[in-house]
């Protein structure tokens, strides 16, 4: 199940139980405080609103009616005292709700950003970057709104509508009654509504996370979209989007307004009572002028809350699926996790206990090691073992899709064999902390990745304490040094935004460089020179054959070239390794390896017999 | 980088972005504003109602004769009948409303029309200048900040001509009519409670001029916030891979922290903004409260007229603070349109009037060609080569030589400055050709393909209209990604890039082989393509796009020399200069850079001493056959 798509199930109805407010009851404990603090300012301030009519009635039927000014000090002195009252309840829970609102949202970021730090490769290979990024930033601050604002407004409510009927009630039952008789067609109205604009909302915030992935698409591809000429293309099928986000806004707003007038509506219709059967009442001298007028302004005012406690309904229900999505990536559990012990001991990848660590000498043992993707059905490998000693450069050989980085994941213990294990310095990997293996490991992807920043700054990110010599000489050992040397301000110069301003083998480069100068014990190379000329990958060779002197290191490279001097050569074909051994070893097997490596030359000689 | 263009970009003014945006919007717009202004009028009808029967019907004070609404108890029956029947004074106050609801509902549909249409024409226009935006600006650019220019400032603009602008009819109204409803029952009073208007709106201006910079901050730490997330989720490879993940959580809560905490001084302050508004509103409603009784007891004003008198003023109260905020937001609006109009300023591609669509397949000719980027040093030194059609040509070259940026040049990313040499197909300038028609005439796969978030079939066949599976098919055969794609669960079908499944450096580069391919374009270019695929591979692509397309014009960047020596001619590239060029042979024979990139690629000592047989002689065989 955790290793489901995150956004797996979405078009269904979330189903949670009680809204799924116990979810977040973890989140919310340590606000219980403010949270309480805010419920009851809020409860007291409501409670003075509500009597603010009552001055109204009081002025009229006292005053004017009565036609004098008697207790008008006292009066002004109460109402005072009430609106001082009033502001300063109002304001505290207002600042709490506010409170609530950045608080709660701060500790959900970080409990999913917190979380993120501790999935597996394979939760990243499966969720996209965009749906991540706004489960960790809109999903929470929608969240955190529906704790904060939406409850006051749900608490403000309650109170005004049932304090004004009590008090409605108190005055004139009869009158009160017909007044509330238009609260069940309300509510009805609310219902019917929701669920037509459940829909429609939902539909919107699906449109609206689909209109800005286009735009992120058509901006990121840009040069794509270009060369390919597909902007009609791309540019039409937004506008596709675009106009089914126009049609569908509308209908939201049809609902919506058509809602608004509903209900309205029916508060049209308390007040004609009002104005009816208390007209009458006057008429006969049972009600006074006062109380009718006080009466009207309770009926006008009875609606509004109604609207608010119909947002705060479609909020909570709209709220579900960020909920929902929220917990499932908290709860998530990565398929690579260090067991209470090993946290106990070596700590986890925030309060790592490096006093506990012991160094990592290099050896590395597959012991009949079977694996499978988690969501694949192909086995790569089955009971595969191998043993490199201390020091020892591994290279990996054969067509891609072979399982050359699954194998050199492995090591890092970035997916975990499904049977068997891996041993690092003769003990399970398991047996240690992930932080501490990856403390120890150099590793150059095969699509290089920088941050954005100065190219000192991608530098010092494996190692920010490495001096101004160490720098650079790890740019001189990776040839970096005449590419850096050739940027406007050398190391200070920007690399643009994931490194677009450089060109790839650049980047290759720079990753490796930034490898080298976190001085690993295990050093991998994924195709690390792919895109870098020969001559420079010959010299970064023989400075990285002094680097790696003590090393233990693993090698991916499809130019045959790069990998001859390895002290193993593990062949791979469809998950296996089918031939090991060094060069020579290999050549004079005359197996698979053999034709790779010879075919080079054959293939000069097909083309002259072409021509 | 705004900056330095904004001399040029002064033709299109704010107001004159606005009314191009309004386009098509506008009508619907008027609508609305008529449809409010009616919904005022029909609100400030009900109070009046009221006022009647509470006075003349209840309490038999002789109704006013001033203007049309003295003849409204005439129509309803005369006061005597309404006395006796007051369910004539409910109707007339539910038909009242019953009509102010419609026309509100219509003014909020067409007004919703009117915005929906405004942010589709913005959006849509914004879409397409950025398609046609040249490259260079999508470089200078960062892909964050147009996104929030392209969402979060639409939807500003939006807001404030959607929201205010038709708002500020009905705001009008009702302040004017009810300060002249309020005047006319009595003056006195309604001069009392106007004199909160001047106190609210100043203030709530400067109020909001003042903390307008605060909500900036907060919006950039915002951002900061996001762009911390979506790097760390870009590079959560690399972050794993050195163990920074303390580090990445220290940074994120760092900036998670002072963003709340500007947002807890912000709100502060708009609590207490907020409540000081309310607070206003009640004490004016106590001034009110105050003086009416005194007056009404000195017999200038009845109860009835001060119960409407109170609800006028309560209608007087809502607008006077909106209008306020609407001011603020009126800035506000003001600064995201101009961060829109900042793109919509920039110029787009545009071809000349007259440019050529020449057929493409003849030779493409680089003649004295230099390049820099801008803010960069010169990088292309005075380049000359000439690609005969038909042929298959490659290009070799250092680390950063400056071979990518030859090929942008030949698409047309980027453009050459004028006397920096010229770049020709087919005898013409390529400045003269149209540039769709060059770019789908001169087909490239870029270094770093990059995969639409559509499925495989799609994301092949994207540039060519109602192409059939046959031939993306028969192109991923091509591109020996067909096989690959099958073993998918969803084979063709699957979705791919940042909305689906994510393949790997190889699959990619193959994907977007086969993209090219579907194109048949007269001439193809693959920039190092195939690094990331295993040699055995690359050979069976080049193999089949051999058989393919015989007779295109191909021009191969890599570093494998065993894809090198099959093409045509070869071109060394060193620091941005032309090394040395020539077929394979020729280049054989010098002592230069692609013999030194042969010797190391294809021989080695080891080789002569542990397998003499078939990795030495095979080479020297060829060298024979060919003499
Ligand atoms: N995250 C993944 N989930 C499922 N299958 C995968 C994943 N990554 C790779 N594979 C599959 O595992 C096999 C080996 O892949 P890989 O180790 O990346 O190959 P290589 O590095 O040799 O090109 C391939 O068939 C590939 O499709
Ligand atoms: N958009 C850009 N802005 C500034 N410099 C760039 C840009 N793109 C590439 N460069 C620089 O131009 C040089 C050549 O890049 P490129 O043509 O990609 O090299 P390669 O020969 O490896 O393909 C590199 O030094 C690179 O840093
Ligand atoms: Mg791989
Ligand atoms: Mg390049």
């Amino acid at each position: 199940m955790n290793n489901a798509p995150l956004r797996e199930n979405e078009s269904k109805r979330p189903r949670l139980p009680w809204f799924g407010i116990p979810a977040l009851v973890p989140f919310l404990k340590p606000f219980r405080r403010p949270m309480t603090l805010m419920v009851m300012l809020c409860l007291a301030g409501g409670c003075l609103d509500i009597c603010l009519p009552l001055f109204q009635r009081y002025a009229i039927d006292h005053f004017i009616t009565g036609e004098t000014l008697d207790t008008l000090p006292a009066f002004i002195a109460l109402y005072l005292l009430f609106v001082t009252g009033s502001f300063v309840l109002n304001y505290g829970a207002f600042y709490h709700a506010f409170f609530m609102e950045m608080n709660v949202s701060l500790e959900l970021r970080r409990a999913a950003f917190n979380h993120l730090q501790t999935l597996s490769f394979s939760f990243f290979n499966r969720n996209s970057v965009g749906y991540i990024h706004s489960r960790v930033m809109s999903d929470t601050e929608r969240i955190s709104s529906l704790v904060s604002w939406h409850v006051m407004e749900a608490v403000w409510t309650l109170i005004f509508m049932f304090g004004a009927l009590a008090i409605m009630f108190s005055i004139n039952w009869k009158l009160a009654a017909g007044v509330s008789l238009v609260l069940p067609v309300a509510a009805l109205v609310i219902v019917v509504f929701q669920r037509a604009l459940f829909h429609v909302n939902k539909k919107i915030r699906e449109l609206n996370s689909r209109i800005t992935g286009d735009f992120n698409e058509g901006i990121t591809g840009a040069r794509t979209i270009k060369t390919l000429v597909a902007a009609e293309r791309i540019c039409g099928d937004f506008m596709k989007d675009t106009r089914e986000m126009k049609r569908t806004s509308i209908l939201g707003m049809h609902f919506r307004s058509l809602f608004t007038a509903t209900v309205s509506f029916a508060s049209s219709l308390a007040l004609a009572i009002v104005l009816w059967r208390g007209g009458l009442l006057t008429r006969e001298g049972v009600m006074e002028i006062g109380t009718l007028s006080m009466f009207m302004s309770y009926a006008i005012s009875m609606m509004e809350p109604f609207f608010w406690i119909s947002s705060a309904v479609s909020e909570l229900i709209a709220a579900q699926v960020n909920i929902e999505r929220f917990s499932r990536l908290v709860n998530t559990a990565s398929d690579v996790a260090d067991t209470p012990e090993v946290t106990e001991k070596y700590g986890d990848a925030f309060r790592p206990k490096r006093e506990n660590w012991e160094p990592l000498h290099g050896d590395v043992e597959f012991r009949d090691v079977s694996f499978r993707y988690p969501d694949g059905d192909e086995t790569i490998f089955e009971h595969f073992s191998l043993k490199v000693p201390q020091g020892s450069s591994v290279a990996l050989v054969g067509e891609t899709g072979a399982g050359k980085s699954t194998l050199v994941n492995l090591v890092c213990r970035f997916f975990e064999p499904t049977a068997g294990q891996i041993l690092i310095d003769g003990r399970d990997v398991r047996e240690r902390s992930q932080l501490w293996l990856h403390s120890h490991i150099g590793y150059v992807l095969q699509t290089p990745y920088l941050f954005s920043g100065t190219v000192r700054e991608n530098l010092l990110y494996g190692n920010p304490d490495a001096t101004e010599e160490q720098i650079e000489l790890a740019i001189k050992r990776v040839s970096a040094d005449r590419v850096i040397a050739r940027m406007g301000s050398g190391l200070d110069s920007q690399v643009g935004e994931c490194g677009d301003l450089l060109s790839t083998g650049e980047k290759q480069l720079i990753s490796f460089a930034r490898a080298i100068l976190a001085d690993p014990r295990i050093l991998v190379l994924d195709e690390a020179t792919s895109s870098v000329d020969t001559v420079t990958e010959k010299m970064i060779q023989d400075a990285i054959s002094e680097v790696t002197r003590g090393r233990t290191s693993f090698v991916i490279a499809h130019r045959l070239s790069t990998i001859r001097s390895a002290d193993m050569i593990l062949v791979m074909k469809d998950g296996r390794v089918i031939e090991h051994g060094t060069h020579a070893e290999l050549m004079h097997a005359r197996g698979y390896y053999h034709s790779l490596y010879t075919k080079q030359f054959e293939l000069e000689a097909v083309k002259d017999l072409s021509v | 980088m705004m900056k330095t263009r904004e001399t040029k970009q002064n033709e299109l003014t704010k107001a004159g972005l606005v009314l191009i945006f309004l386009r098509g919007s506008k009508r619907w717009f008027a609508l609305a504003a008529i449809f409010t202004s009616l919904v005022s009028l029909l609100e400030l009808l009900n109070p009046q109602i009221i006022r009647f029967t509470v006075d003349s019907v209840l309490g038999g004070k002789e109704p006013d004769s001033g203007g049309l609404l003295a003849h409204l108890p005439g129509l309803m029956g005369g006061v005597e009948f309404i006395r006796e029947h007051l369910w004539v004074s409910a109707c007339a106050v539910l038909a009242v409303s019953a009509a102010s609801l419609l026309c509100r509902y219509l003014f909020q549909l067409t007004n919703a029309v009117g915005a929906e249409t405004l942010v589709e024409t913005m959006r849509n226009s914004l879409f397409g200048h950025i398609q046609n935006l040249p490259f260079a600006w999508h470089m200078t650019h960062q892909t964050g900040d147009i996104i929030q220019r392209c969402t979060s400032d639409v939807d500003m603009v939006k807001r404030f001509l959607s929201e205010q602008l038709t708002g500020i009819f009905r705001i009008v109204i009702l302040i004017v009519l009810s300060l002249c409803f309020m005047f006319g029952m009595n003056a006195r009073l309604a001069a009392l409670a106007s004199i909160v208007i001047p106190l609210v709106v100043g203030s709530s201006v400067i109020f909001h001029r003042k903390i307008a910079s605060k909500f900036r901050e907060c919006d950039e730490n915002e951002g900061k916030l996001s762009t911390i997330v979506q790097e760390n989720l870009t590079g959560v490879r690399v972050i794993r891979a050195f163990g920074r993940e303390q580090y990445e959580v220290a940074k994120f809560d760092a900036q998670n922290r002072y963003y709340v905490s500007l947002w807890m001084k912000l709100g502060r302050v708009l609590s207490l903004f907020w409540m000081t508004g309310d607070l206003i509103g009640a004490l004016q409603v106590l001034l009110l409260l105050v003086c009416g009784s005194v007056f009404a007891i000195r017999g200038e004003l009845t109860a009835g007229e001060f119960i409407a008198f109170l609800s006028y003023n309560g209608m007087l109260m809502f607008p006077i603070r909106h209008l306020g905020r609407m001011i603020s937001e009126l800035s506000k609006a003001g600064i995201s349109l101009n961060r829109i109009r900042e793109i919509m300023a920039a110029p787009e591609e545009s071809d000349p009037p007259d440019a050529l669509t020449p057929p493409l397949d003849g030779d493409i000719v680089f003649d004295h060609v230099s390049f820099g980027y801008e803010g960069c040093p010169e990088l292309l030194h005075d380049i000359s080569f000439k690609v005969p059609s038909g042929t298959v040509f490659g290009i070799l070259g250092g680390t950063g030589s400056g071979k990518s940026t030859l090929m942008h040049l030949l698409c047309r990313l980027y453009d050459l400055k004028p006397g920096s040499g010229s770049i020709s197909v087919g005898g013409v300038d390529i400045t003269k050709i149209r540039r769709d028609h060059l770019r789908k005439g001169v087909g490239i796969v870029l270094q770093e393909p990059f995969l639409f978030s559509r499925t495989i079939a799609e994301n092949i066949g994207i540039a060519v209209p109602g192409i059939g599976m046959d031939t993306v098919r028969a192109a991923a055969r091509t591109a020996c990604v067909e096989e690959t794609v099958d073993r998918f669960k969803d084979g063709f079908d699957t979705t791919v890039g940042e909305r689906g499944v994510t393949l790997s450096g190889g699959q990619k580069q193959r994907t977007a082989i086969a993209r090219l391919l579907v194109g048949r374009s007269p001439v193809m270019i693959f920039d190092d393509s195939l690094s990331a695929v295993d040699a055995e591979t690359d050979v069976k692509i080049r193999r089949a796009l051999k058989h393919d397309f015989r007779g295109r014009t191909v021009i191969l960047i890599s570093h494998r020399i065993a894809t090198l020596m099959e093409t045509d001619r070869i071109l060394v590239l060193s620091n941005g200069r032309i090394a040395e060029t020539g077929t394979h042979d020729e280049l054989m024979r010098r002592d230069g850079i692609y013999r030194r990139n042969y010797e190391l690629q294809m021989k080695s000592p080891e080789d002569e001493d542990d397998a003499p047989t078939a990795t030495v002689s095979a080479p020297r065989n060829a060298e024979v056959c060919r003499e």
